[in-house]
């Protein structure tokens, strides 16, 4: 039996969040308890949260970029042609069209890796997040999505918190690069045993 | 001005990726002629090329229409003009 994959871990998640606010509770008692006043008061009530806050803007993202550059380094040790890589917001998506083989790393599970024959994907498809109806008819996410071993996974290729009506620039690029990637996905799908 | 020439070619640059060039000699080593938007494939930019010439003063002109084919629609990128015959060889060929 395959491993299924897993968009989060858990542990990691909750760790990524909790933890810098517990190491923070903790300084605080130990700063209230044994140095109430004076520079160690200073250096345990300003500095853990400071470090929580740069953490949690660039700490997480830093691994993931770092988890990813492994990963590709490990793929190409491995023989893996990496003839498309997508890096999505939380998760990176490299097809190897020959092998017909994908390679997956998720933003909230970095430390597991994934590398998998095409033939375990299901079905792959563009939404291009059409909705509201006259002059309103437009878009504000435009991805790719594909289910593996039931799993549905999401990949944006744009992202806004505006509507951009459907034939604006960024909407036209999202759904070229999700076209893109799916007619890959299904290549690599009929390559892969 | 009388349209003398005008084809559809293949650009060899993907989506998210595209390097916008103003040298004659990178689009005649990179352009691959094709007979229509379908077979060009998805996320590939695809570049027309129109040929002016006046009859009355014979200024040439090459214009170069830069464009991402999405489905039913083109997003244009980027315009490209030669006036000076740049591009005659590669027309000509």
């Amino acid at each position: 039996m395959e491993e299924k994959i897993k968009k989060i871990n858990i542990v990691y998640l909750l760790g990524s969040i909790f933890a810098p606010i517990l190491i923070c509770l903790v300084c605080f008692a130990i700063s209230a308890k044994f140095f109430p006043k004076g520079t160690g008061a200073v250096i345990l009530i300003m500095v853990p949260p400071a470090i929580a806050f740069v953490w949690w803007t660039f700490g997480l993202s830093m691994v993931f970029k770092n988890r990813t550059k492994n990963f590709e380094k490990e793929l190409d040790g491995m023989k893996f042609n990496r003839n498309q890589t997508f890096y999505g917001k939380g998760k990176t998506v490299i097809i190897d069209l020959e092998q017909g083989k994908l390679g997956i790393i998720f933003f909230w599970n970095p430390f597991k890796t994934y590398i998998l024959p095409a033939s375990r994907i299901e079905k792959a498809w563009v939404d291009d997040g059409k909705g509201g109806a006259g002059f309103l008819e437009g878009s504000s996410r435009v991805s790719f999505l594909f289910i593996v071993d039931g799993i549905k996974v999401r990949v944006d290729t744009f992202t806004s918190n505006q509507r951009f009506r459907m034939d604006s620039n960024y909407i036209l690029t999202g759904i070229s690069k999700a076209d893109m990637m799916v007619k890959m996905i299904e290549e690599a799908r009929s390559k892969s045993k | 001005m009388e349209i003398t020439y005008k084809q559809l070619y293949m650009l060899p640059q993907t989506v998210g990726h595209y390097v916008s060039h103003e040298n004659a000699s990178y689009y005649k080593q990179n352009l691959i002629k094709v007979d229509k938007k379908a077979d060009i494939p998805v996320g590939t930019y695809a570049c027309g090329i129109v040929s002016y010439y006046c009859a009355e003063c014979g200024y040439k002109l090459v214009k170069l229409s830069i464009f991402l084919p999405v489905r039913d629609k083109e997003q244009y990128d980027d315009v490209v003009y030669f006036h000076n015959g740049e591009m005659d060889d590669f027309l000509n060929k």
